[in-house]
């Protein structure tokens, strides 16, 4: 009988032969993750490595505080995040609201909407750069043929050059940030508005009771997420103002090449150093919400 | 064709013990279910069977080969999936003749297997729509389709009509057991439904936490449960248990908390006082005058039979009839047991008592 | 009746209110761009909103490469097609088949690469910029295309797993069992189950790789410096040195530049706005 012959080979087998080392599986697994860990290791290990070896010196921060031209960067940096940041996802969120009405040209506006975010940042900053030209600038040109006056000074001023560098970037990443707003107010079910409807709600109720908490914790992440990579924005800065006039217009983005230009790379990966304590936080903020 | 022995097998998942020593044989040709509640092990049993789950001890063979170590790429099986699990960007046809494809087998060969298992299913005229296409009960088919063109040693299936509606899931019982009857192929099965197991099976085992209750034929399991979980279980409406006590000086009865007794052809000897259990299925209460006093509570007549709960002294039973009585809740009957048609279980062990 | 009309008169005038500030807003420095290309030098800045004499002689000195500063025209265009198409080829092997490995072939230690991705991912490229110039200068990679294809597809990678893996995990296990009992090995299981059934989020993948490199300024004028080696956004950087540019033909090549990325957004949407908002919208 088939079974007798099973039991008898069952009963020596009993130390079955090792399994093999690696299952073609996990072969295959190791191969395809190798490409990545390859990648990860000579691009992101090794230079972030160099740069905190190239930034170990403490006398290059000492140097970094008394440079004025960085104590400058690290204030337009705040305002950049601070103030452009909240400004943003306000806006962001009022429109939000608004692109969710039904209407037709509404619609069309939206898909508009979306340009700025879709066109690449380099001809579109030069586009405004040239625009802002104090001398000969489309706007200048317009403001003294309607006032007879002399427009402002747009990017020479400092102030008024760190603000325009606020708004374009504002006018770049806006609409992906509404965009995400958008889908988040999407998400809330449509039988809460009209809970709220027969309850009588005003505008400003339905927004505090139903749309705000339900869309609360994403606004959080999205502000998070979005003052990460402004602290990445290099091209509004630079193709704006080129940190200019005289300086006075660098972020940190941006700062890293001015000191790269003077050869100073020490100086350079210690501003970057400087601003990991409030990056990393951030960075673990975000982490917690999206890892698994 | 093959047979399949499963010899003392256990699994953890880490600390976490699930199944705890597993022996099934079961012959070539046979139509096996695995039957039992949810997180019973069948499940994972079938899996270890078809490879998709390793054996954390002893040993499993097909056709007489230790399988232990084998994926199931080489294990010659074919198994059919509750979700179907068919690829949804291939037609009906490529998802059958998907093995022959992985193997590169000739196109002929694979157009030849395709056409029979679509023949035996009704499928070919669905051999060119997408999955997204069809009913539930057509893509079960497809699944079964897919297996039958492996042609392998034994066809395994994981609750394939837990998906379906009541209706859809009777014709698919007989025509999986039609099936069965026409490609003979051994058929490990596994459901929670005990009326699939009874009607489909050759043999049934029942499981229980890991490990085996009982195996045996569908009515040896009916007529014979080898304890409380497989006596309640197996049956529906489920037999009804009965507290009491064994008597054994002169005559043979069962006495029950309130004093009444209710007839017993056999017991072991020196059961006199053992405390048990009084297993009574359903259809095997007859109204009588000699019988224990009942009051109805519920009557729930579903055309072929009525069946009533009552109250039989302090105990909830349910009765079922084939005959058409007027039956009210709050009528008083008298209820009697054939004493050779009743069970006995130990209270304490769940072990059945009468051999 | 007319208290109701009067409602959303004014409701439809709120609406306006915002919505034609928004249009000006959106459209103002695009709209800019496309006048100066369209425009001949001479009125460019007279300050109309429409030139008298729209001209498309602007397009031809571009695309004949006359004028000094646009010498090099084509080939830096190609130079930033061949980036784009290479770093979305190379981002995609890569990125798919570390999302497969990850999610469908368990591989150890893959939770860990997945939170590493991810966290490469929130580091802002820009504070990678110096170190990686670095880098590359060691490596002997400056001024090698090599460099700035490797330098994208290690930023757009992260990423790229992440959405991948994200997409994976939606396809049910069943569909891997029950091709291994059919007899699929890993790379049958890989070519004929899971590449097919990804296609949508690889086309999203590749074409958000693609344009993270066409749009790419820091690191191309960082990490390429010949002219001819140059990608277009870095030569349009160069136009800012000198104080005579020709700012007509500057918008014009600008224009020509940002087409291609808008049309693909265009006829890509779907795939794109789900494909990237989906992880930020999870909650």
């Amino acid at each position: 009988m088939s079974s007798a012959l099973t039991l008898q080979e069952v009963n020596t087998v009993q130390d079955a032969p090792a399994r093999p080392w690696l299952t073609p599986s996990q072969a295959w697994g190791l191969i395809l993750i190798i490409p990545y860990l390859v990648i990860f290791l000579l691009f992101v290990i090794y230079p972030v490595g160099y740069g905190f070896w190239i930034a170990r010196h403490p006398h290059t921060y000492v140097e970094l505080v008394d440079d004025p031209i960085f104590a400058r960067s690290a204030m337009n940096t705040l305002v950049f995040l601070v103030v452009g940041i909240n400004i943003k996802m306000a806006i962001a969120l009022f429109l939000s609201g608004f692109f969710i009405q039904a209407r037709t040209w509404i619609k069309w506006l939206s898909v508009l909407f979306i340009l700025p975010w879709a066109v690449p940042s380099i001809p579109t900053i030069l586009s405004l750069r040239f625009m802002l030209n104090p001398e000969w600038g489309v706007i200048n040109t317009l403001i003294f043929r309607l006032t007879g006056e002399d427009g402002p000074n747009w990017l020479n001023d400092p102030t008024i050059a760190l603000t325009m560098a606020i708004s374009v970037h504002i006018w770049k990443s806006l609409p992906f940030w509404t965009l995400i707003l958008i889908a988040g107010r999407l998400a809330i079910p449509g039988d809460l508005y009209e809970a709220a409807s027969v309850d009588g709600a005003t505008n400003m109720q339905t927004f505090k009771y139903v749309t705000w908490p339900s869309l609360r914790t994403l606004y959080l992440t999205s502000t998070i997420l979005s003052m990460i990579w402004t602290l990445g924005d290099f091209n509004s800065v630079y193709l704006l103002t080129g940190g200019g006039p005289a300086d006075q217009t660098h972020v940190l983005a941006t700062l890293g090449i001015r000191y790269l230009r003077l050869d100073q790379v020490d100086m350079s990966m210690a501003a970057i150093v400087c601003a990991l304590p409030f990056v990393l936080p951030l960075v673990y903020f975000m982490m917690r919400r999206l890892a698994k | 064709m093959a047979s399949v022995a499963i010899r003392d097998v256990r699994k953890s998942f880490g600390a976490a013990a699930v199944i705890h020593g597993v022996d099934v044989t079961i012959t070539d040709g046979e139509f096996v279910v695995l039957v039992g509640p949810s997180g019973c092990g069948k499940s994972t049993l079938l899996r270890m069977i078809a490879g998709l789950e390793n054996i954390t001890s002893g040993a499993i063979s097909i056709g007489g080969r230790v399988v232990n170590d084998l994926p199931p790429k080489e294990r010659d099986v074919a198994m059919v999936f509750q979700n179907y699990a068919l690829y949804p960007h291939m037609t009906v046809a490529a998802n059958m003749a998907f093995s022959m494809k992985l193997r590169g087998a000739p196109k002929d060969e694979t157009e030849k297997r395709v056409n029979r298992a679509a023949e035996i299913l009704g499928l070919l005229q669905l051999l060119e729509r997408y999955p997204r296409q069809l009913s539930g009960g057509q893509r079960q088919r497809v699944a079964m389709g897919r297996a039958i063109v492996r042609d392998p040693q034994v066809f395994l299936f994981d609750e394939p009509l837990s998906n379906l509606d009541a209706k859809l899931r009777v014709q698919m019982r007989t025509e999986i057991k039609e099936l069965h009857l026409k490609l003979k192929t051994t058929t490990v099965y596994v459901t929670h439904d005990q009326i699939e197991a009874m009607t489909m099976a050759d043999k049934i085992v029942v499981m229980h936490d890991g490990l085996v209750e009982q195996i045996g034929a569908p009515l040896e399991l009916y007529d014979r449960p080898r304890n409380l979980f497989v006596a309640g279980f197996i049956g529906s409406p489920a037999m009804n248990f009965l507290k009491g006590v064994v008597r054994a000086n002169g005559k043979l009865e069962f006495e029950r908390p309130d004093g009444s007794r209710l007839p017993l052809a056999a017991a072991p000897s020196g059961s006199d006082g053992r405390k048990a259990i009084y297993g009574v299925r359903p259809e095997h209460f007859v109204l009588a005058e000699s019988g224990a006093d009942a009051i109805i509570q519920v009557v729930e007549p579903t055309g072929s039979e009525i069946q009533v709960v009552a109250k039989l002294g302090a105990e909830e039973i349910t009765a079922v009839f084939r005959e058409r009585h007027q039956f009210k809740p709050g009528d008083k009957i008298r209820l009697m047991t054939d004493p050779r048609l009743v069970h006995l279980f130990d209270e304490s062990s769940g072990q059945r008592l009468i051999a | 009746m007319k208290l109701s009309s009067l409602r959303s008169v004014t409701t439809e005038a709120k609406l306006l209110l915002i919505g034609i500030p928004l249009l000006i807003w959106t459209l103002l420095p695009i709209y800019h761009l496309f006048l100066f290309s369209i425009s001949p030098k001479e009125s460019a800045f007279s300050g109309k909103l429409w030139p008298d004499h729209p001209t498309l002689h602007n397009f031809a000195v571009v695309f004949k490469q006359e004028h000094y500063y646009l010498q090099h025209f084509w080939q830096q265009l190609w130079n930033s097609l061949l980036i784009a198409v290479a770093t979305g080829a190379l981002t995609l092997f890569i990125a798919t088949g570390a999302a497969f490995a990850i999610s469908r072939l368990k591989v150890m230690g893959g939770r860990m690469v997945m939170n590493l991705a991810l966290f490469t991912y929130f580091i802002p490229a820009a504070f990678l910029a110096v170190p990686m110039y670095r880098t590359m200068g060691l490596y002997g990679l400056l001024n090698n295309q090599w460099a700035l294809i490797l330098a994208m597809v290690t930023i757009a990678t992260p990423y790229s797993i992440w959405v991948l893996k994200q997409a994976s995990d939606q396809l049910p296990v069943e569909l891997d069992e029950a091709a291994v009992i059919d007899g699929a090995s890993p790379m049958q299981l890989f070519r004929l189950v899971y590449i097919p059934l990804m296609a949508p989020s690889l086309v999203a993948i590749g074409t958000y790789a693609l344009l993270l490199a066409w749009n790419e300024y820091l690191y191309a004028f960082l990490l390429l410096s010949k002219d001819t080696d140059v990608t277009l956004p870095v030569a349009l950087g160069n136009f800012l040195a000198a104080d005579d540019s020709p700012w007509e033909l500057l918008m014009t090549t600008g224009l020509i530049y940002a087409l291609p990325p808008a049309a693909i957004y265009y006829v890509f949407k779907r795939y794109m706005v789900s494909g990237l908002t989906a992880g930020a919208v999870k909650n």
